[in-house]
């Protein structure tokens, strides 16, 4: 059987990419392929590039109002096809199907946001900054943005960045995960039915070549990354040789903090969903446990039986709580982190390496793992696993804590469990990440506030989302008048 | 079967309302019953507004955070067979109905309180069993 091959969304058709490279779509759940996509060349992100800068001037001059009209159209469209998006999600990706909601969710929570331009995008003014001389400030556009996104989200990430780009007059090219271009896909079907003029979203599929595509071609202004640390500084570095804007978010090593004093039965759930949800393959996920005080084997005992519910199976099972991780090399890199965390001597005290699923023999499951006595310098407390891994490590303190969190070098995303105002309101204070929850397990911002993170989390000056972003996609304009 | 999530629990909800919907529009063209043939129409219009408002509720309210657990919730006690609404007595289809709506109040009573966590899922249960009340005092008063 012949399987669908992705293609390429340029000036408002589909068309196939010139490459010869194919790389398989897989089902992680069955271990199965589903679909092909070709790795597009730097001819098609050229193309791409040209049908955006055509199309530029006339949606740069089409009225915010009418623009943000567009998305009032795609947020219904959205909607309409809300189940279908998840499933395709689930069906690629392997997260829980509520999961994949919940990103469908907060996908349209930002084309909601981004309608808010005719507040968000206003300038300012100030009259007689000097003797009958005004001053105003205006964000105008400033032409082909282009984003390049990650397999953990095939839906959400993309739609941090779209929506704000093209509402604020930009046009835009999208490179979605070579893992997961189907999601994609389908919602640029769904922006296809709802007829945005020709050229102001397009979507390249590949990888690496159309990374560099994008990174060398002179009429892109600017570049949105979401991966993994090196290639967030690698984008980061070849932006600033070529004169482009550049917001790139990288890894994490998310610290959750338990402290003596924490509600556990309360907020246990988030903590369980703050560690597996996503099969851990999330930016936010909690990857340390950061277990404090005499307290902490009760919190380790505690956190193990929780773990041992997580029911792993096929995401599109509704009962299934925990889905695969994305590939098969995914999970091979993963399970090498495990037997690293042995080799170092770490405790393995939930083993989920020989996660068997039901009528899904060859898929890539990994059940829940935790490692007790995790010291700070181990392999598995300081590199990203991107998995279903916890390393508790016991803290005598909340200063120990803040040492672990603020040496990990990454500064996304830490989260404390505690029941006193005086130590939360320290731990905010003091530590590097900023993304920080409170009896929170994932510190997720919302589309109206900003995403991202410090340290080697980020790379660049504007987060995603928020009303920053706003200023991410326009250059203010300053005119100065005089009349006699 | 559990409904332990958030997915799991407003699925259910809707197969529901889709089985109300199947049985009610079948009763309404059964001749056996066409002396409620106009309550049995208006009890299918509710079923397919309230499969909407399930919808709704589903994407509306879906979040990846698990924030409360759920558990001790079935969807055993809330199954019920109505079968063969074509060919039926009117005594069978009213007394089915009875039990739709039924089950129907008691799995959203319950339901508002298993996820009173998202206040706005456990208002539209509780919304949607106040019309399953109204239908049970209509059955009521024939």
């Amino acid at each position: 059987m012949s399987l669908p091959l992705m293609k390429n969304y340029i000036n408002g058709d589909w068309m196939e990419s010139d490459s010869t490279t194919i790389g398989d779509v897989w089902n992680p759940a069955k271990g199965e392929k589903i679909a092909q996509v070709a790795y597009g060349t730097a001819a098609d992100v050229d193309k791409a590039v040209k049908a955006a800068k055509e199309a530029y001037w006339d949606w740069r001059t089409t009225p915010p109002l009418t623009r943000a009209r567009y998305l009032f159209r795609l947020k219904d469209a959205f909607e309409e096809n809300f189940e279908e998006i998840a499933s395709v999600l689930t069906t690629e990706q392997g997260k829980c199907i509520d999961e994949a909601r919940g990103e469908v969710r907060r996908m349209i929570e930002n084309v909601e946001h981004a309608t808010g331009v005719t507040t968000l995008m206003c300038g300012y003014t100030l009259e007689d900054i000097a003797k009958d001389i005004d001053c105003m400030g205006h964000p105008q556009p400033m032409g082909v943005f282009a984003a390049i996104v990650p397999y953990n989200f095939p839906g959400m990430v993309a739609w941090w960045f779209l929506p704000y780009a093209i509402v604020c007059g930009n046009t835009f090219i999208l490179k979605p995960s070579e893992q997961v271009p189907m999601t994609q896909t389908k919602i640029f079907e769904i922006m296809d039915e709802v007829g945005f003029p020709e050229g102001v979203v397009n979507m390249v599929h590949g990888a690496r070549d159309v990374v560099n595509g994008f990174l060398d071609h002179p009429d892109i202004a600017g570049i949105s990354f979401v991966g993994s640390t090196p290639t967030a500084k690698y984008i980061y570095q070849r932006c600033g040789e070529t004169g482009k804007r550049v917001q790139a978010l990288g890894g994490a090593k998310n610290i959750v903090a338990v402290m003596p004093d924490a509600d556990l039965d309360a907020g246990m759930p988030s903590l369980i969903t703050s560690y597996y949800g996503c099969s851990g393959q999330r930016c936010l996920s909690g990857a340390i446990l950061a277990a404090v005080g005499d307290a902490a084997d009760e919190i380790v005992e505690k956190f193990r039986i929780a773990a041992q519910s997580v029911k792993v199976g096929d995401g599109l099972n509704e009962q299934t709580t925990m889905g695969p991780v994305v590939s098969e090399a995914h999970k091979k890199r993963v399970l090498g982190y495990i037997e690293k965390g042995i080799e170092e001597g770490a405790d393995l005290i939930l083993d989920g390496r020989d996660c068997k699923v039901d009528g899904y023999p060859n898929g890539y499951f990994i059940g829940p793992c935790i490692f007790d006595n995790v010291k700070p310098d181990m392999t598995i407390a300081r590199e990203e696993i991107f998995g279903p891994v916890v390393s508790v490590v016991r803290c005598k303190d909340l200063d120990d804590v803040i040492d672990l969190i603020n040496t990990r070098g990454f500064g996304n995303a830490a989260c404390i469990y505690t029941s006193s105002g005086a130590t939360a309101r320290e731990f905010k204070y003091r530590v590097l990440p900023s993304m920080i929850g409170i009896n929170i397990g994932i510190a997720a911002p919302m589309s109206f506030f900003p995403f991202g993170g410090a340290g080697n989390s980020m790379f660049g000056d504007i987060k995603a989302h928020g009303q920053e972003i706003f200023k991410f996609f326009t250059d203010t304009k300053v005119v100065i008048q005089r009349w006699f | 079967m559990p409904l332990e999530n958030f997915g799991s629990i407003l699925n259910f909800a809707e197969e529901m309302e889709k089985q109300d919907l199947a049985f009610y529009s079948a009763v309404a063209g059964n001749p056996a019953c066409s002396e409620h043939r106009k309550m049995f129409e208006q009890f299918a219009a509710d079923a397919n507004k309230n499969i909407k408002n399930v919808q709704r509720t589903r994407r509306e309210n879906v979040t990846e955070m698990i924030l409360e657990p759920i558990s001790g919730f079935t969807r055993e006690p809330f199954c019920e067979e109505c079968s063969e609404a074509e060919t039926m007595s009117l005594e069978d289809a009213l007394a089915t109905a009875h039990r739709l709506v039924d089950r129907a109040e008691r799995y959203y009573t319950e339901a508002a309180t298993k996820i009173k966590a998202l206040p706005e899922v456990s208002r539209a249960f509780k919304s949607i069993c106040k019309k399953h009340k109204a239908q049970r005092e209509q059955l009521v008063a024939l």
